[in-house]
């Protein structure tokens, strides 16, 4: 049998095409099965890339949505020098405008060798999109945060700021850290020859998650108003420093919180750590006469004295356990009202000694004296309040008027907020709730009263005593606001230096409006002032008004005396 | 003879025809299945485009949101007012009129004066006719 021409070519032709399948196939299980691996891991480190995500720092808002902390997209302008090294000079030229930097700095950068420089961090998207267009050889971007805060100086000891590695170190930023952070996300993505991704080949990834955004409760346009009053005060009277704060008594909502000296919150370094302080919640000091409304309202609701009952004050010299007690001015015998109105020290260490020690230690720490108020803020101190045990002979005279005793302006405010809400004790409440990039709340903080410090009825008893505080003759008429009905106490305080009593004073002022069912309540403190008197009354009453008669005005709280004119009007 | 190459020649036309079928669904699937992945890329692509965009829109959102925030600061507000001589400010107590709500009793009391002021004039014109 002998093969046709036609047999011997298909022959031919398909041994040549088994042949060639088979050298493929051979190629092929090579490729695939026995370097697989090796071939893959190449193909990844060629085109293969992790990239890693950080999400964005939450943002930090106050009780009306207005923006006091966010997180801004920018650029860090990098450099590969050995590719920009050959055209530095003209780089830098077109740089320099661009980045705010010196031609001969960035020629020095883009020389310096290596393959990698950071030109400049923190550059704005708009001049990164400037520099983009020049392409330039060399020059690349990574991505990256800076914190911005908007309102600059306003709420700066509350907001707080954060460290380079964007976490926080003060303030709310540092308080509520753990909400505020961004957490990071990956993807492995895939490049093609031009370096773009290549969409439909990423992997696998988890998303970066943004941080929540945390409300306040403090109030921007109330923050101004303190602010505005407490540098104008600092302005006439010149103290060391300054504070005040405004709070709801019924909910202890923290309306304002400043404090002086300050800085600006996108410059914190260049300030002296002393500027960064909050005085509110890290200084203590001794209270002077703003702690007797504690004494005094502890012996109202023991039932120990009335409002008519009436003390000997010596003629302002009281001689106790060998040591002579002083009032400002000499008086005689005053009720316990008067006590309040002309604070006498006198008379209200003879309250505290009818009420005897146990008793007016019991009411120091039950007005929260002694221990920190739980403020949702980082540095506050606890204050001193010595224990009973540690009590001289002397002490239940020196602490009815504010000695031996150190407290912050902010746990003297929430006692005096205690005795015009009824006697309850609230737990200062900074941060009004978080949210989640939707708006949706993560958290709501609600008020917490924290004890029934006095009853209701000790409550009003004050209340009507402190009235008198503002009225012609009391130590803070300066104090009272025009067509409001105010309840309030001055304090000077003797400053104490290398444990000397020297002539130096915190002048301060306490009160709240409406003083029969109180909105608002205000603290004023003034580290020694040295222009324009001491005296609390003189000093911090004045401030008082006009925060009060502001912040009154924007709340829209009505007045209760209404002018006569206004009233023939209506 | 005749009758047998009749019998290839349709062997041969079958078999064409199978084949070239066989073929064209080949190169249908292999079109498929590249025109399938090209359009994978292409939506891929678009994706990246429009993350991208978002991003982009999303850090310009916080930049001008940083930017309004700063505008509507009161510090802000107070300079500009300044700069422009507006001499805007919250009113004093003092340049405030504050209405009380009118009450029942009040309600009242004011008919009575309309009344008695009416009936006064009223009285005052008939005298007036009679003289």
């Amino acid at each position: 049998m002998t093969l046709s021409n036609l047999q011997i070519r298909a022959a031919v032709v398909v041994s040549g095409l088994s042949l060639g399948f088979s050298v493929l196939a051979v190629r092929l299980v090579q490729l695939h099965v026995l370097r697989h691996e090796e071939l893959r891991a190449e193909v990844a480190r060629v085109h293969g890339q992790v990239v890693h995500r950080q999400g964005r720092r939450g943002d930090i808002r106050d009780c009306r949505g207005n923006l006091l902390a966010n997180s801004l997209s920018t650029h860090i302008v990098t450099a590969d020098p050995q590719v920009a090294a050959p055209q530095a000079v003209t780089i830098a030229q077109q740089l320099a405008p661009l980045l705010g930097m010196s031609e001969s700095e960035l020629v020095l950068k883009l020389t310096r060798g290596g393959r990698y420089v950071r030109l400049k961090p923190k550059v704005d998207i708009e001049t990164a999109q400037k520099i983009r267009a020049l392409k330039l050889k060399g020059i690349g971007f990574e991505d990256q945060f800076a914190r911005s805060y908007p309102t600059g100086v306003l709420a700066a000891h509350v907001v707080g700021f954060v460290n380079a590695e964007h976490h926080g170190v003060q303030g709310i930023e540092a308080a509520m850290d753990d909400y505020l952070q961004g957490h990071a996300g990956y993807e492995v993505i895939e490049r093609d020859r031009k370096g773009r991704e290549i969409r439909a080949w990423r992997t696998e990834g988890i998303s970066p998650r943004d941080g929540y955004h945390v409300v306040l409760t403090i109030d921007q346009v109330i923050q101004h108003i303190a602010e505005t009053e407490l540098d104008k005060a600092m302005a006439a009277h010149r103290p060391r420093g300054g504070v005040i704060i405004v709070t709801r008594p019924k909910t202890g909502e923290i309306l304002a919180m400043s404090s002086r000296p300050t800085f600006d919150l996108n410059r914190p370094g260049n300030c002296s750590p002393d500027a960064r302080r909050n005085r509110c919640i890290s200084d203590v000091a001794e209270p002077g006469s703003t702690f007797k409304i504690a004494v005094v309202a502890g012996a109202l609701n023991e039932g120990v004295v009335s409002l008519d009952d009436r003390f000997d004050c010596e003629n302002g010299a009281f001689v106790y356990a060998g040591r002579v007690l002083h009032d400002a001015h000499p008086y005689g015998v005053l009720s316990v009202i008067e006590i309040l109105f002309h604070s006498s020290n006198i008379g209200a260490s003879k309250v505290a000694l009818r009420m005897g020690a146990p008793r007016v230690y019991k009411y120091v720490r039950s007005f929260g004296f002694g221990r920190k108020t739980g403020v949702a803020l980082p540095g506050e101190v606890s204050g001193i309040a010595h224990p009973l045990s540690k009590w001289t002979k002397l002490s239940i005279t020196r602490i009815p008027m504010g000695h031996e005793i150190a407290v912050t302006p902010l746990q003297m405010l929430m006692a005096m907020n205690a005795v015009g809400n009824g006697g309850r004790l609230m737990r200062p409440l900074m941060v009004k709730e978080v949210l989640d990039g939707d708006g949706a709340p993560v958290a709501q903080y609600r008020p917490q009263a924290v004890a029934q410090v006095i009853q209701p009825r000790a409550s009003i008893l004050m209340t009507s005593a402190l009235r008198k505080v503002v009225e012609p003759g009391g130590t803070a008429p300066k104090a009272a606001v025009k067509g409001y009905d105010v309840a309030g106490k001055t304090g000077t305080a003797q400053k104490i230096e290398n444990g000397q009593y020297v002539n130096r004073y915190y002048s301060s002022f306490i009160g709240y409006l409406p003083a029969g069912d109180p909105e608002i309540s205000i603290l004023v403190s003034l580290d020694d002032p040295t222009v324009g008197g001491y005296y609390g009354g003189t000093v911090a009453g004045p401030v008082f008004r006009e925060v009060a008669e502001k912040v009154a005005q924007y709340l829209g709280i009505p007045p209760q005396q209404l002018e006569p004119e206004a009233a023939s009007i209506s | 003879m005749l009758q047998r190459n009749r019998k290839r020649a349709s062997l041969h036309t079958g078999v064409i025809a199978r084949s070239l079928l066989a073929c064209l669904y080949v190169a249908a699937v292999g079109v498929g299945f590249i025109w399938y992945k090209n359009q994978i890329h292409r939506l891929g692509d678009e994706i990246r485009k429009h993350e991208a965009t978002l991003a982009a829109m999303e850090k310009r959102n916080a930049m001008l949101a940083a930017q309004l925030a700063q505008l509507k600061s009161p510090a802000y507000l107070e300079a500009r007012c300044r700069e422009y001589g507006l001499e805007l400010a919250a009113p004093r107590a003092g340049q405030m009129v504050r209405v009380v709500e009118p009450t029942a009793a009040w309600e009242a009391q004011l008919v009575r004066t309309i009344w008695s002021e009416r009936s006064a004039a009223g009285a005052q014109r008939n005298l007036m006719v009679q003289q």
